[in-house]
């Protein structure tokens, strides 16, 4: 899809600096002639937290059919991200879960028993996680109750529930579950177990994504992916990493240990912090993300996640699906006199 | 034990402001050292020197100072430097001299130079380094520690509950720019942006200025000006990857917001509200605010971090500033008093 990506991408490019009057101003700072744009890469990608500090939607606010925000930080704002069409996202969302995260669980459409380690999108309403789990709870799932799905109720995750539901489906033969959730949040999940199993049907799988930090130890990617196959008794192979963020419409699941795979109409790409120029593959840099289904926000964003690019075989450059590694955040400055640095300033509170 | 009396304690911070003056006095000779460790320019790690070592408190600081102190006398005061501008070492160790008959340094592991410099030249055997001190043997006295909030917990975690602590932490400044504030004012701010790279906990990083966003905006530019001819006297030092990362992404995000103005060695942004936080290295962001309610609004969230704030007008100044920030005359913001720590928080 290379050239169509390009196309549709600059497209977007001259729409949305025409129409979000911040994308006009980064182009003009920057030097850039959105009108003579052919190559996707040549566009600004706009910083995320430029979504904490200006509006970046091609519409009035009252358009937006729904609005997902970020986490706070110790100063109290929040990204916002307004999307003037759900739908959009939610079959983006759903088609390439199918295609990755789901792909071989069950015959054909076949319904999975899905479970979530958060809240309901009524508890938590301008959740983009939330509200992707519950697309897949209610497009791909088997129609469980939403008391049976989402596990976390008044800030307590229903660990009972979560193990008799286990239990039913094991009794029945199937269908295989798909358990998702932030990291933080398996994290807390193991260490509210002792040397419990909660064994899951054949052919489930786990999906996290995000940090790793709990209350009370930061675990690794790798330690997690080993503790959540020991608990859940499934190969670590069926844990599976997804990478996404409010500012996006689009995920990227891992398909490979550690390496994750982009949709047709998303691409990650690695630059330089500095210059923000592409890196070759194979070289780590912070992630371009250029998103085609955030039509009316920011088709190109630029985040601090350190990743490295896969390079595709041989003459297959084009003809196949991407793929990069997530390599952590990029750590703020070294901080050289007493003056407070940025991410003591902007971390979580 | 020493009874370490008023007389005592003024004498030793006599001795060592003496002996600063000795090292200033041949600051060129340290002059390499300090800007290999702390990447400031040679004209802006002498600036430092005759403008931000407090080598002549006035007597009325003085007493501030050892009044400031007197509560606390302990048997040895332990002092662990890390994270400051290269002149802080003086005002500490003055601090803990002032508080104890013995002193012990644990200098900087990344710049040492100021610590060292000033304990050879008192040549007093109650003044000591200890650069390979272990927290864990500290079983006696205060400890003064300086660094990251993370630094003074660890620091905490390491000391008995009978051993006090006394951190500071990391800080920033702030600037209030009102509706009579002139380009004399603007200049003067400058001049408290350019000292240490505006790596110091006095440094300021944000200004918010009283009125609509154009005069925010022509304020900006004033102070893209005034930092543009203070940049060809006192060059930027290079900024590491990490701080040239943190400034490619607030460029962005404040050409995003609002409009930038960037000069070979500094930048200036002005957005409205939210705060969009520049990083140090010479980045200032300038917000508006209508009116004092809005300026209290927005100053709110960043009550704990102000160690200083300045203005042109000392008495909105003093309406926003939270009770523990220093208030300053623009142009002061980097030479606070002699009286007691740098920050209050």
């Amino acid at each position: 899809m290379p050239e169509a990506f390009d196309a549709l991408a600059c497209d977007l490019a001259r729409f949305q600096a025409r129409h979000v009057p911040g994308y006009g101003r980064l182009c003009r700072a920057r030097g850039v002639d959105p009108g003579s744009l052919t190559r996707a890469g040549d566009a600004p990608a706009v910083p995320t937290d430029a979504f904490k500090v200006a509006s970046v939607f091609a519409f009035p606010p009252s358009s937006a059919q729904v609005t997902f925000r970020t986490s706070g930080t110790t100063l109290g704002q929040r990204g916002e991200h307004r999307v003037r069409d759900v739908e959009t996202y939610d079959r983006g969302a759903v088609a390439f879960a199918r295609r990755t995260l789901t792909a071989g669980m069950t015959a054909g459409d076949a319904p999975l028993g899905v479970a979530v380690l958060g809240p309901s999108p009524e508890r938590a309403p301008d959740s983009s996680l939330t509200h992707m789990l519950s697309e897949f709870a209610s497009r791909l799932g088997d129609g469980a109750p939403p008391g049976d799905v989402f596990l976390l109720q008044d800030g307590v995750l229903d660990l009972g529930r979560l193990d008799e539901r286990c239990a039913r489906a094991l009794a029945a033969g199937g269908p295989p579950m798909l358990v998702c959730g932030a990291a933080f949040a398996f994290v807390h999940f193991l260490e509210g177990l002792d040397d419990v199993v909660v064994r899951l049907p054949p052919g489930s799988r786990v999906m996290q994504t995000g940090g790793f930090k709990g209350r009370s130890r930061e675990v690794d990617g790798e330690t997690l992916r080993r503790e959540l196959a020991r608990v859940f008794a499934i190969p670590p192979s069926d844990v599976v990493g997804e990478y996404g963020m409010t500012e996006l419409s689009s995920q990227f699941y891992e398909v490979e240990r550690g390496l994750y795979q982009e949709p047709p109409w998303a691409r990650v790409c690695a630059v330089d912090p500095q210059t923000l120029a592409p890196v070759p593959d194979g070289t780590e840099g912070i992630a371009r993300v250029e998103d085609l289904l955030n039509v009316d926000s920011a088709f190109a964003l630029q985040t601090a996640d350190l990743v490295r690019i896969h390079a595709p075989a041989d003459g297959q450059e084009g003809k196949g699906p991407r793929h990069f590694e997530l390599l952590g955040r990029q750590p703020g400055a070294t901080p050289r006199g007493c003056s407070i640095a940025l991410d003591e300033l902007l971390g979580s509170p | 034990m020493i009874r370490w009396t008023a007389a005592h304690r003024r004498d030793a911070v006599e001795r060592l402001l003496k002996a600063a003056r000795a090292v200033a006095a041949r600051a060129s000779d340290l002059t390499p050292s300090l800007m290999r460790v702390t990447g400031l320019t040679a004209p802006v790690v002498d600036l430092g020197f005759q403008r931000h070592l407090e080598l002549h408190p006035t007597p009325t600081e003085m007493d501030a100072l050892l009044a400031a102190t007197a509560a606390s006398v302990a048997p040895v005061v332990t002092v662990i430097l890390s994270a400051n501008v290269f002149v802080a070492p003086l005002r500490a160790l003055a601090l803990a001299w002032a508080s104890a008959p013995k002193v012990v340094v644990r200098p900087s592991r990344r710049d040492p130079i100021l610590a060292e410099a000033l304990v050879a030249a008192c040549g007093d055997a109650s003044l000591t380094l200890a650069p390979g001190l272990d927290l864990g043997a500290i079983s006696e006295g205060e400890v003064h520690a300086y660094g990251r909030d993370e630094t003074l917990r660890t620091v905490r975690a390491s000391l008995p509950p009978s051993v006090r602590l006394r951190g500071h932490g990391t800080g920033m400044g702030l600037a209030i720019l009102g509706p009579e504030a002139t380009p004399a004012h603007v200049a003067a701010l400058a001049d408290d942006v350019v000292p240490f790279d505006q790596r110091g906990c006095l440094s300021p990083r944000l200004v918010v200025a009283m009125g609509p966003v154009a005069r925010a905006e022509a304020l900006a530019e004033e102070l893209h000006r005034a930092l543009g001819e203070r940049n060809l006297r006192w060059p930027r030092g290079l900024l590491e990857a990490g701080e040239q990362t943190e400034a490619r992404r607030y460029l962005d995000a404040a050409a995003f917001a609002g409009v930038t103005f960037a000069g070979d060695g500094h930048a200036v942004g002005c957005a409205p509200a939210p705060l969009l936080m520049p990083p140090s290295g010479r980045h200032v962001h300038v917000v508006p605010a209508a009116n004092l309610d809005e300026a209290r609004a927005l100053v709110a969230p960043l009550a704990r971090y102000l160690v200083t704030v300045g203005g042109d007008d000392v008495d909105v100044t003093r309406q926003l500033a939270p009770p523990h920030a220093r208030v300053a005359p623009l142009g002061a913001l980097q030479r606070p008093p002699f009286d007691g720590p740098v920050d209050r928080r």
